[in-house]
């Protein structure tokens, strides 16, 4: 599909003709999971939040502006729904909230058949410290870390200013690497 | 000299503007390429999560499952103001405008102070619906305003040397105050008692932040995150603001045009 197509595919949705979302929704989807997988890392979070954001982009579709990338638009749907569905979860934790357990010994200078485990501790550990952050610091990480974008590009897209969208990274960056120290 | 973490973390992730400087730096000084070693070597645990595959089906099954639940689109913000019942709106106001600049200058002299007030009258062209909607557009956008305000307080950064520079928001929120005032009293003469507690609510948080230093501590600054996040404000705004926009869109439209 060529762009002229893409703008009357477009075009056509935003005048309610649910064939045309339809085209939207099956080109978009699997970045849309990719991308809110990378942010919540659960797959059932993930599947609700590609759900939702459609759900939002087709109420608001009338708002957008046919000049725009509709792909970026998109992104941001999709990447504030994924923080609106971590503050859910994050609150839901909170009320039983377990610490991170900073006794656990230290794997160091482990033998190879112990650096698997050791990688499966990891990963668990790098799963804690995630969720342990706040769900805006979560989402300015995994935008920056994982998807590459610039820091103003993290402003634009969770509207932050830049100064903001920074200093969610640097508060998200300083937590895992406290809590990730021992085994860097 | 040394190099800040934050510094540090703008080097690796490349956005850094001098970063050749930071090379030469780390080349020379073993305090700082510690720092960084560090810095690199926990966010190198930090890997790509391996999500599940979703084949070329996805798409479709995603399709499947909200074909049924697509909501009602809302209009471009042009188009609001076109419809009949905000042309009403508009031109019920301008009708009370007029009508009160004429009785202020046919009025006899009043010498007590008057407190303003806000009177709803009836009028042909009005329904209560527009009104409703009117409201309801208007708190909604207030809400996204206020909650953005919110995020910059509790995402400001500051250190014991150099705290946060918090004026710029301050003032910001000094104008959400009045505004929010507002709202919450037309809420309250609305009837609409859950929105108006957390207008309230967020009055006195607004207040608290605008009567505060303008530099924060982080000793502060953790203060502010923890008194927003013990009111779940940001959450309670956030979706009272989703939910206004699906109420206003809710409200049938009072006349249609062909």
């Amino acid at each position: 599909m060529d762009a002229s197509d893409a703008a009357a595919v477009l075009s056509r949705a935003q005048q309610g003709d649910g064939e045309a979302f339809r085209v939207l929704v099956e080109r978009h989807s699997r970045r849309a999971f990719q991308l809110a997988f990378r942010m919540t890392r659960n797959e059932q979070d993930a599947e609700d939040v590609v759900q939702e954001s459609f759900l939002r982009a087709y109420r608001q579709l009338g708002r957008f502006e046919a000049r725009a990338n509709f792909a970026t638009w998109l992104h941001r749907i999709v990447a504030n729904c994924a923080v609106d569905v971590m503050r859910t979860r994050h609150a839901r934790q909170q009320r039983v909230s377990d610490p991170l357990d900073e006794s656990a010994p230290l794997p160091v200078d482990a033998p190879d058949p112990q650096r698997l485990a050791e990688s499966t501790e990891v990963r668990e550990r790098v799963d804690e410290a995630l969720a342990a952050l706040s769900p805006l610091e979560r989402a300015a990480f995994a935008l920056r870390h994982h998807e590459g974008r610039s820091i103003e590009e993290i402003g634009r897209t969770l509207g932050l200013g830049t100064s903001a969208s920074k200093h969610a990274v640097f508060r998200a960056v300083k937590k895992l690497r406290l809590a990730l120290n021992r085994y860097a | 000299m040394h190099y800040t973490e934050d510094e540090l973390i703008l080097y690796y992730y490349g956005e850094h503007r001098r970063r050749d400087r930071v090379d030469q730096h780390l080349a020379g000084c073993a305090s700082c390429r510690e720092v960084y070693r560090s810095l690199a070597a926990a966010l190198a645990l930090v890997a790509d999560p391996e999500g599940p595959e979703r084949g070329e089906q996805y798409g479709l099954e995603v399709w499947q499952r909200i074909r049924h639940q697509l909501p009602e689109q809302e209009a471009p913000w042009w188009a609001v103001w076109t419809r009949p019942s905000r042309l009403a709106f508009a031109g019920a106001a301008a009708v009370l405008v007029i009508a009160a600049f004429i009785a202020g200058r046919t009025w006899p002299g009043a010498t007590d102070p008057v407190q303003p007030t806000v009177a709803v009258a009836p009028h042909a062209g009005i329904g209560a619906d527009a009104g409703e909607r009117v409201r309801l557009a208007a708190v909604g956008d207030h809400l996204e305003q206020s909650e953005r305000v919110l995020l910059e307080f509790a995402n400001a950064y500051g250190t014991a040397d150099q705290p946060a520079d918090v004026s710029a928001q301050q003032q910001w929120a000094t104008d959400l105050i009045s505004a929010n005032r507002l709202y919450r009293d037309a809420s309250t003469a609305a009837g609409d008692e859950p929105v108006a507690a957390v207008l309230d609510e967020l009055e006195r948080n607004l207040l608290e932040l605008v009567h505060g230093p303008a530099t924060l501590t982080p000793h502060d600054l953790e203060q502010v995150r923890l008194r927003l996040d013990a009111a779940a404000l940001l959450f309670r705004v956030r979706v009272l603001s989703e939910e206004l926009r699906e109420r206003e869109l809710d409200i049938p439209i009072a006349r249609k045009t062909i």
